[in-house]
């Protein structure tokens, strides 16, 4: 991790995706239907950067996206689908099929334990629970030991170290420091372990405002702040908004049909299509689309209603 | 006509698998496992009150949600939670053996139990990719039992193939069983003791003792020893006193549908499968 003192980090969402280089290791946060950049992602696939390593836990939209953008050369993740709600991500599976993106399939605590020796400042860690899997046929970084203590071969893996890590979060003041509501996913660890972090926040509040909710993490560990309300859209941010099923739906239809009609059906439509975030809440529906996705919190009914509107 | 009380195979196969947990147990499921989400949750109303249960990818604990959603990761599994932990924690109480129980599934499940969630062809040269095993590789290798579910036991048969579900060996390793082509579980000094249960559609099995390949144990009222072995790549080991599952109560699949109004437990089932009732 790095130290960062600025006291305004505060940047737009096109000069902090610049921070993100061709080929960095780069760790998104959130995970599945919950929290995910994507306001981050959709600005790097305008930028055109290419060739990044991704790293996270399990994924779905965010890497989807990402690889149906043709940003992605490495996938280090250890599930990326959209669960039993739209089943197997489209864009992933082509570029893995077609070697467009090298598979680097990892294990959720293998992933964590290896941020953690980051976080220590530890060079790897010893693990078991690698023996006996496949999986080390992705990592041929993986090196086996003898345990000097028990004799008892361990496996180890060495700590991850990301360029960046993208993390959305619900509230940030301008200084960097961050609130984040549960669950925590991977992203305090990724921010441990990261050289940069950037966030993009639903909410930038005054620093005696963050004060008095206390911060999740503090200031010196953020790099780059932004404010970017429903940034994490289609993926959910609670309170804020519930996850957009029928968004996901369109998506899935443009995945699906192949990648023209990906570009064509959607790319062009929500990505190149808009030139700023702003442009992109008013395409998908607006306050309109906000307020309904901001519903959950009215009923039980209203909130189970979001899980099976298309 | 049979006047007697339906129950869906969903509803069933959810007794099932919750039959799996015992109570005082720590308990975790993790993405794309609608069916052990809802068996936990019955479990934990029903048999294992003093059940420790953590809510997936969430890391909720003892959570009580209004209803149950389409994905793992949503704020409804963490309503009502007692507390949060954050996810490393539950790998670390799994690495330290003090895990009991989690659930696996795969695209391929092997005679001893071993799993593929990752690919078929090679991390070079991918045919088919999968979604991958989540937590799967080291929480197989860490719990202290788990549960093996799938609901597509029943052979698809393409123009010019059968394809398995459950096979003889599976073309990639994501989730360890009783046996590897790196050794057993005790060669390879794993934590956990694998796979106990392996809840299908067709039946229910455990493992022989002495083989460690799955042993059938109960069949549904419309399964047949014939069955299982038609739609098995693999010869499984035949209990001597294979029986029909014994089907839960009235007031069971009762509590099963108020908690799940979504019916996220027929996510995983082919449409076909859904049309099979049994009555009570």
């Amino acid at each position: 991790m790095g130290i960062f003192v600025e006291r305004n980090k505060l940047t737009t969402l096109e000069d902090a995706a610049r921070m993100v280089k061709d080929g960095d290791i780069v760790a998104i946060g959130g995970g599945l239907c919950l929290r995910e950049p994507i306001a981050m992602l959709r600005e790097l696939i305008r930028q055109g950067r290419r060739n990044l390593h991704i790293v996270g836990t399990a994924h779905g939209f965010d890497v989807d996206l990402a690889c149906g953008g043709g940003i992605v050369g490495t996938v280090e993740e250890t599930h990326v689908s959209f669960e039993q709600d739209f089943g197997l991500a489209p864009n992933y599976r082509r570029a893995c099929e077609s070697g467009a993106v090298k598979i680097k399939e990892s294990c959720c605590n293998t992933i964590i334990n290896q941020l953690r020796a980051a976080e220590f400042g530890m060079p790897f860690v010893p693990m078991r629970s690698i023996k006996g899997s496949d999986e080390i046929r992705f990592h041929p970084e993986y090196k086996e030991f003898t345990d000097p203590f028990t004799g008892k071969k361990v496996i180890l893996v060495p700590a991850l170290e990301p360029d960046v890590a993208i993390i959305h979060v619900n509230k940030a003041d301008i200084h960097g420091n961050v609130k984040i509501e549960p669950p925590y996913v991977a992203d305090v660890l990724f921010m441990r372990a990261s050289k940069k972090v950037i966030v993009t926040a639903e909410e930038i509040l005054p620093e005696e405002e963050m004060k008095k909710i206390g911060p999740t993490i503090p200031y010196y560990e953020i790099t780059a702040v932004v404010h970017a309300p429903f940034g994490a859209h289609p993926t959910s941010c609670y309170p804020y908004y519930a996850y957009d099923r029928a968004h996901i739906a369109e998506y899935m239809r443009a995945a699906l049909a192949g990648p023209e009609a990906f570009k064509r059906n959607y790319l062009d439509k929500y990505v190149f299509g808009v030139k700023s975030h702003a442009e992109y809440i008013e395409r998908i529906g607006g306050e309109e689309k906000m307020r309904l996705l901001a519903s959950w919190k009215e009923s039980r009914e209203k909130w189970m209603e979001l899980f099976t509107y298309e | 006509m049979n006047d007697g009380f339906e129950v869906g195979i969903d509803e069933l196969f959810v007794v099932n698998v919750a039959r799996t947990i015992k109570d005082r147990s720590t308990v975790f499921h993790g993405v794309s496992s609608p069916i052990p989400m809802v068996a936990m949750y019955f479990a934990k109303l029903t048999h294992a009150k003093d059940m420790v249960y953590f809510g997936g990818v969430s890391s909720a604990v003892d959570p009580n949600p209004p209803f149950l959603p389409y994905t793992t990761n949503d704020w409804v599994m963490i309503q009502g939670r007692t507390a949060m932990v954050t996810v490393d924690k539950i790998f670390d109480l799994a690495q330290r053996g003090e895990l009991d129980r989690s659930f696996f599934s795969g695209a391929q499940i092997d005679k001893y139990g071993n799993q593929n969630v990752s690919l078929i062809g090679t991390p070079e040269k991918c045919k088919i990719k999968f979604p991958g095993g989540a937590g799967g590789c080291n929480l197989s290798a860490d719990c202290v039992n788990y549960t093996i579910w799938t609901t597509r036991h029943r052979v698809q048969r393409k123009k010019d193939r059968v394809i398995y579900a459950l096979v003889e060996k599976c073309d990639f390793i994501t989730n360890i069983g009783h046996v590897t082509p790196y050794g057993n579980r005790r060669d390879l000094d794993l934590v956990g003791n694998g796979p106990d249960w392996v809840v299908t559609e067709l039946g229910v099995f455990d493992f022989d003792p002495e083989t460690k390949i799955m042993r059938l144990r109960y069949l549904y009222p419309d399964t047949t020893v014939e069955t299982i072995l038609e739609n098995t790549e693999f010869r499984p080991v035949i209990h001597p006193e294979v029986r029909i599952m014994d089907m839960p109560t009235r007031e069971e699949v009762e509590l099963i549908r108020q908690i799940d109004p979504l019916k996220v437990r027929q996510l995983e089932f082919q449409p076909e499968e859904l049309k099979r009732k049994f009555y009570i």
